[in-house]
């Protein structure tokens, strides 16, 4: 592979992650992955646009930089390009009213939208909401539609927090195409729109940006598919077998955040 | 197609072929007993994730089915067979009515997932459980994957949903064991010795009953009883050996042509 200055040449702006490459969440607040909070506060100095990516859907984004601030992160709400509100402009563009199988933490986000007389089902990581019961309430909601619309906050397979991997919303979109026969319509990583939404926020273009994240599908491979490069770190749900992924190839891989940001400090926007 | 030997094994369907429900198909009784009076071996096969196979032969001895527990298989038997044939020890995602099927199985300190229709099992906490210990390695193991049921209160989700999420979340295949999968057929005749040349099958569903069987090199007779619903014989290509009225019909079939 070419030497590091080859790669992240002409990189003015950082997409992060959060969960798995900032911290990873869990009971009483989470846990900061070690040497995460001085490297964004390093990169934040050095002059290049950061801005961060992330697929959380289980709680509104309030509470999430609450929770980052409170473990000494520097952030900030307008900050974070998250699947809620971009779901919320579409639902407004297209008069959908959701039927919403997601957490209580994120509710607050849909404030503002009409839930009454559903003619679509908004799915996002519900955590202990996924049960038996929720999920047949979604599937006959879907079932009862002529035309039945599926939304999904992110893909992902599964996340980790600090006991351990955990389902993400995923799979349980999966089992939701599968029963009614539909195609979920994805909000979030690795969806070219969600991509490029964070880019114009940031004001970077593509081929100038870097993401960094903990999933080699749906971080890795999704910001390469939007002509980005993009750095996995073996930290949160991390598995070695990423490394020879059978269709993903990362444009590097680094142990944790602090060795990107030290790389990204030595050799970006030469 | 394999050449036909003389016929050993009929295998014939439960649930809307012997009986619907709580009630005999109209002279099954008698049709089975003639078949008992000839020499092939007689199995039944059902795809089940609830009823053990106690529960299944209390039901038929109501209705005065001259059948022994032994000649049942089931894909709860299925999946106990490979549970056993891979030695492993399952964590079983499967109906408390299910569970006698599988006693005498080691389910302490789970290394495999068995998953068939067993709502009061679907939580979060119980699919990330069998979800980590698919990423381990563990092989996942599903009765069947129907999309659906029917219940009194209207639609409901089946199994196929939530083996489907354990999929896509650990990127594995579950390995199905009901009809009409072929190794059902094929573990079915196992016990009696006999290759699907020299088997038929007799069944109400025309893809999972016939066509399943007719995939191994079985034959493979529909009955218009139970879920039959006009045209159901033009599913399947190659079609049925033969569509008839109900099991007695084709008990007589059997009797006059293929012995």
């Amino acid at each position: 592979m070419a030497a590091w200055g080859e790669r992240l040449a002409g990189v003015r702006g950082v997409l992060l992650d959060i969960s798995g490459v900032l911290y990873d969440s869990g009971e009483g607040g989470g846990k900061v992955i070690a040497g995460s909070v001085e490297a964004v506060a390093r990169l934040k100095r050095s002059g290049l646009k950061v801005r961060f990516c992330t697929n959380e859907s289980q709680k509104s984004r309030r509470l999430l930089v609450g929770e980052l601030r409170h473990l000494g992160f520097d952030v900030s709400e307008s900050e974070v390009t998250a699947p809620p509100p971009a779901t919320c402009r579409i639902l407004k563009e297209r008069g959908l009213r959701p039927h919403l199988l997601v957490h209580d933490d994120v509710r607050s986000e849909f404030d503002e939208i009409d839930t009454s007389n559903p003619n679509c089902v908004v799915i996002a990581d519900a955590g202990e909401g996924f049960s038996y019961q929720n999920m047949n309430e979604a599937f006959q909601v879907l079932m009862g539609l002529e035309n039945p619309v599926l939304m999904s906050l992110g893909m992902g397979r599964y996340y980790k927090v600090t006991s351990g991997l955990m389902l993400d919303v995923g799979g349980y979109t999966k089992a939701l195409e599968y029963a009614c026969g539909i195609q979920a319509e994805v909000v979030g990583k690795p969806s070219p729109e969600f991509f490029k939404s964070a880019l114009w926020e940031m004001g970077v273009e593509a081929r100038q940006a870097i993401m960094i994240g903990d999933d080699i599908v749906g971080d890795v491979g999704g910001a390469q598919r939007c002509g980005m490069r993009a750095l996995q770190v073996r930290t949160g749900k991390f598995r070695p077998s990423d490394e020879h992924h059978p269709e993903v190839k990362a444009d590097g891989h680094v142990d944790n955040l602090a060795e990107a940001v030290d790389l990204l400090l030595q050799h970006a926007d030469k | 197609m394999a050449a036909r030997r003389a016929l050993k094994a009929v295998l014939v369907d439960l649930n809307g072929t012997l009986h619907i429900e709580d009630a005999a198909v109209p002279g099954a009784q008698e049709a089975l007993k003639r078949l008992r009076g000839t020499s092939v071996m007689v199995r039944f096969v059902t795809n089940t994730t609830k009823e053990s196979k106690k529960d299944l032969l209390e039901r038929l001895k109501k209705l005065e089915f001259d059948i022994s527990e032994d000649e049942i298989f089931t894909s709860l038997t299925a999946a106990r067979n490979l549970v056993e044939q891979k030695q492993v020890r399952p964590m079983l995602l499967v109906d408390d009515r299910a569970l006698p099927d599988f006693k005498g199985i080691q389910t302490s300190d789970p290394n495999a997932v068995v998953i068939g229709l067993a709502p009061e099992h679907f939580h979060y906490q119980m699919l990330n459980q069998a979800f980590r210990l698919l990423l381990d390695g563990a092989p996942l193991i599903a009765i069947h994957k129907a999309r659906y049921y029917k219940r009194k209160d209207g639609l409901a989700l089946g199994p196929g949903p939530f083996v489907t999420a354990l999929e896509y979340a650990t990127d594995t295949k579950a390995t199905v064991v009901g009809k009409p999968e072929k190794t059902f057929f094929l573990e079915a005749l196992r016990g009696t010795g006999c290759d699907p040349e020299e088997a038929v099958m007799i069944g109400d569903d025309c893809r999972d009953d016939v066509g399943g069987a007719q995939n191994v090199g079985m034959l493979g007779i529909l009955v218009k009883t139970g879920k039959y619903r006009a045209t159901d014989e033009e599913k399947i290509n190659p079609p049925p050996y033969l569509t008839c009225e109900s099991f007695p019909h084709a008990v007589d079939h059997i009797l006059q042509h293929l012995l």
